[in-house]
Order: structure tokens, then sequence, then C-alpha cells
């Protein structure tokens, strides 16, 4: 695997619906050039697009962050999501399966966990949300 | 605004292929011109070719749900075709089993899928 | 204490935590750090010779020798060597010296020198050192906690070498694990449109997902319409396994193509049950000539 320079850090700021989409594409572009397969390209393409969604959804606006990170040769891919919207009163039932307020399917939040590594969600009702994602190449 | 998913017409089959990354507005002003275009042709069939997406997330699957039960509802058939391995992978990993609405492999499979379903 | 017992299993990548639970482990206080320090001066004096004739000693077998090639390289070990036992008597005991030692103990490891090679170099330094306190201070009532103490800080320095070993066989053990996780699943073409996936060995849900992968790129590369997956050879099938096939299957079904599950024993077909499968979502046939006889019949249909 050549290294390839990559900026420390890559912040997409998310206001719009067409900003989901150049987050996910600048999510898997970064992903392609740090050496993730295709299969967890498009996992990560995938989480980007649900974190993003969510904070038009449910916040108007905020910030998805890219981090690429390399801890003792194991390389990986950081990705925060954060907004200052009304933020999630119960963070239990917001990852259960199904749960939604959106009249939507309520998969985003539990499946991204699912497919990532990593997975954090924070949030201070009326603060808004903060959530932390990392996947890491697999050797 | 662009029209980004040309439909075309086969007989009385629709076919809408998705070009790349879709919006969610995208998919929504799409949903509009499906359900009206069935009714204009009297379509017995529609076809989502879906081939050159990389990414199905929860929205844009719940979306396709949604049109496929309103094509149904207007007395024709839907079928998603061209779902990539990796889409497919992680659709299945988030949860998404798009267990309502007919696939295939391909435009042609599923030109054959519908051309089976109606008589 | 934990950290104690349990470091050679759980203590990867972490080498020196917990160094002062080690040490009150080996009992090691203040008073034997200061006893073989007061030792190091004259033991450096002697070192050299020490070292000399635990090289003459270690040379004259011809397993030691095979790992040394060349004269130079002999000195360049020997010099090493002398650090090492300096280190050994003066060096705190600290978590830099567990990872310096650490680090060491792999050099040897990797460079294949056996723990019987290692334990013999202690024991060969103990009673050189023994001698050594014998000749000089034999008269003094000190000698012999002195002595006591050298034995307890050469067997704490000798665990963490050997904790070092432990952790490699380890790696190597779960290395090959990982290999044979990932043993190729065969994608094979039965005929025009049809697969069959005999799967094989564990399913974690690691390789549930490569197998998921290689099912879903086999689709598409061979445009297949049907799918027969043999479990026959699957080890165990809980309810983790059962969910792994079910999303394998459902992946397919996205890309188009319907599979048959064959080789259910009925304890799978219990935990198939068990979370909710039915014979509707599911098709499933006993044996892998029905299941094929099943995908032929979708083909054909
Ligand atoms: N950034 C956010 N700010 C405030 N609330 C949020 C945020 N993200 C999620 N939520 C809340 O958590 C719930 C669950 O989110 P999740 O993404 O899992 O499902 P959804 O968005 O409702 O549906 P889907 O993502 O499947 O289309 C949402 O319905 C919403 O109430
Ligand atoms: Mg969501």
């Amino acid at each position: 695997m050549t290294s390839i320079e990559l900026p420390a850090e890559h912040i997409q700021r998310i206001e719009r619906d067409g900003d989901v989409v150049a987050a996910r594409q600048t999510g898997r572009r970064i992903a392609a050039e740090m050496g993730f397969g295709r299969p967890e390209q498009a996992l990560i393409a995938t989480a980007i697009s649900e974190l993003a969604r969510n904070i038009v959804s449910y916040a108007e606006r905020g910030s998805i962050t890219f981090r690429a990170e390399d801890h003792a040769g194991r390389r990986g891919l950081r990705i925060v999501a954060e907004d200052r919207g009304p933020g999630i009163p119960d963070l239990a039932q917001a990852m259960s399966d199904g749960f939604s307020t959106g009249n939507s399917l309520g998969l985003g939040l539990p499946g991204t966990q699912r497919i990532m590594d990593e997975f954090d969600i924070r949030s201070i009702p009326g603060e808004g949300v903060t959530v932390t994602v990392a996947k890491w190449i697999s050797r | 605004m662009a029209v980004r998913v040309p439909i075309l017409r086969q007989g009385r089959t629709l076919i809408a292929s998705f070009q790349d990354d879709l919006s969610d507005s995208d998919i929504l002003s799409l949903q509009g011109r499906v359900l009206e275009d069935v009714i204009r042709h009297r379509a017995t069939g529609v076809i989502f070719d879906v081939s050159a997406l990389d990414v199905l997330d929860s929205f844009g699957t719940r979306t396709l749900s949604d049109i496929a039960a309103a094509v149904q509802l207007r007395g024709a058939r839907m079928a998603i075709v061209g779902i990539q391995p990796e889409v497919a992978f992680s659709m299945v990993l988030l949860g998404l089993t798009l267990s309502d609405v007919p696939t295939a492999l391909d435009l042609e499979t599923g030109l054959a899928l519908l051309a089976r379903a109606v008589p | 204490m934990d950290d104690i017992i349990a470091s050679s299993t759980g203590g990867h990548g972490q080498p020196g935590d917990g160094t002062a639970d080690q040490l009150r482990w080996f009992d090691i206080t203040d008073t034997d750090r200061r006893r073989a320090e007061a030792l190091a001066e004259t033991a450096g004096d002697v070192a050299d010779e020490i070292i000399e004739a635990f090289y003459a000693h270690l040379l004259s077998f011809e397993d030691a020798r095979r790992h040394f090639r060349t004269d130079a390289q002999i000195e360049r070990v020997k010099r090493a060597q002398q650090t090492y036992f300096r280190e050994l008597l003066s060096a705190p005991l600290d978590a830099g010296y567990v990872e310096n030692r650490r680090r060491i103990g792999r050099i040897h490891e990797r460079a294949g020198v056996t723990p019987t090679l290692y334990v013999g170099a202690y024991a060969y330094y103990l009673h050189s050192l023994g001698h050594l306190v014998m000749d000089r201070r034999g008269q003094d009532p000190q000698a012999v906690p002195l002595l006591l103490s050298l034995i307890k800080i050469a067997h704490f320095d000798m665990a963490q070498a050997l904790e070092t070993y432990v952790e490699a066989r380890e790696a190597t053990i779960e290395q090959r694990e990982r290999e044979m996780s990932e043993l190729p699943t065969p994608v094979l073409q039965l005929r025009d449109g049809l697969l069959l996936i005999p799967v094989v060995g564990t399913l974690d849900s690691y390789r549930a997902r490569s197998l998921t992968v290689k099912l879903l790129e086999g689709i598409r590369d061979h445009r297949a319409k049907a799918v027969v997956l043999d479990i026959t050879g699957v080890a165990a099938v809980d309810s983790a396994v059962a969910n792994h096939l079910i999303q394998t299957m459902t992946a397919a079904r996205l890309m188009g193509a319907t599979s048959v599950l064959t080789g259910l024993s009925a304890d799978v077909a219990q935990a198939l049950v068990k979370i909710g499968v039915t014979g509707e979502t599911l098709r499933t046939a006993g044996d892998l000539q029905h299941g094929i006889e099943i995908a032929e019949r979708l083909l054909d249909g």
C-alpha cells in the first residue's frame, strides 16, 4: 500500500440536501485513497449518508469531519457528525431498530452502528448531537 | 430544475435509469413524475434501474418502496434492477431488505420478470 | 493482581502496565534494588569476564552456535549482553525497563532462541553472580540476603522475556486462525445462472461478511439467478450464524437471485425457527441434491 498524503482533517458543512451527497462522495473518495476495499467504501458512504441526512432532517445544519487515522500501523477513517440542533432526549430509544420521529424506517442510527467498527453517540437535549464513527482497514 | 432521472418507455413498461448519486429531492421529484407517467401511458410495469448507484440508504430505500406501493395502487408492477454487490451488502447490514419490491439482476431480466407477472 | 495473572492472555499491546503490581508479586522492594545496585560496581568490573565465560559456554553447544554466523556478530551480541547484564543490577525497574526487556525478548523469540536457552542464560548469570558474591563478600552477613534479592530480580526479568514468548505464540495462533477463517469460499457455477457455495468451517461475523461479498460478486460475475448455499460443512450453527446466513440470502435477493439453503441439521432448522424464519421467507432443502433440483426448477420456471 503506497502512503498517500491525506489532509489530516476535512470538514464538510451540512445544510442542504445536496450536502448529503457531497459528504458521502467525499467520504468514499477518502476511503478509496486510504486503501479501503469497495465493500468498505460502500459501508462508509452509507453511514455518512445516514448521519448527514439526520442532520438535515432533524437539526437543519451541522458538519461532518473526516479524519484519517494511523495507530500503530492500524489505519482507519474517523467520521464525526455534529450539530447544534434540538438533540435526542432518549438515546436508547433512538438507537433501537424502527424508532423514528420522522415517519421513516428508524434504521439510520442502529444500522450505522452495525456497519461501522466503532460507534459513539452523545447528545445533550437542546444542545445538539455528536455521532463519532470509525472504520479500520482490515489487514 | 434539471431532470436527473430520465424516464424511458418500452411498450407499456416505463424505465427510470438513475444516472449517478442522487439527492433526496431528486428521488422525491421522480416519485411524482413516475406516477403521472404510469397513468398517462397506461403503463403495466415500471423498472427502476439503479445499477449506477453506489449507495442506497434508508431514505432511498424507503422512497423506492413507497413508489412501488403507489405504482401498484395504479395497477402496474414495479421492479428494481441492478443493485450492485457492495450496495446490496451495505443494505442488508443496515437492515434494509426491500422485501415488498421484486428485484432482478439487470434490465433484461427485470423486463422478463415483469412480462411473466403480467398476463 | 488480575494484571499479573492474566497478563499473558489479556495484556497484548500494553507492556509495562501494572509494573508496580508485578514488582509486588515478585516481592521486590527498594531494599532489594539497593542491594543489587551496591553490587553493580563490582559486577561491572567482572562483567566482561562473566560474559566471556558465558559465551564460551554457550558456543560449546551446537544448537546455540547456529545462531551466530560471524565473529563480528558475536562481538556485537556480547556488547549488548554487557548492557543487559548491567541493567539487570542497576536499571530502575519501571515501565520503561519492562518495555525494553520485552522488546529484547521479542527479538530473541523471533531469532529462534528457545525458552530453555533463555532461562539457562539467566541461570548461568545467577550462578556467576553467586560465585562473585561469595568470593568477595563471603564473610559479610549481607551476602545471603543480597543473593536472594538477585534471584528475585532475575526471575522478574525472566518473566518479562517469557511473557513475550507467550504473546508471540498467541499472535501466531491468532494469525493462523484468521487465515483459517479466511479460507477461500469457493463459488461454483453448476450451470448457466446457477451457483453452488459449499460453506465449510466456522462462520463468525467476519467470515460471514466476506462470504456475502463473495457470493454477491459471484452473482454479478456469473449473472446468476439462483444460488444453492450448502452448510453441511459448517461447524456450529447458532442463532448468530443463522442470522448471517439470512443476511447473505437477503443480499442475494436484492441482486435478483433466489437462494436455497441445504444441509440443515435438525438443530439448525430449530435455530432458524427461533429467529423467526419460516419456510416462506427461506427456501430450504434437506440435502444438496434436492436443493439443486429446487434451484433448477426456479431457473426453468
Ligand atoms: N441529529 C439529530 N438531531 C435530533 N434528533 C435526531 C438526530 N438524529 C436522529 N435523531 C432522532 O433519532 C431518531 C432515529 O434516527 P434514525 O436515523 O435511526 O431513524 P430515522 O432518521 O427516523 O429513519 P431512517 O434513518 O431509517 O430514515 C430520529 O427519528 C430522530 O428522532
Ligand atoms: Mg435517519
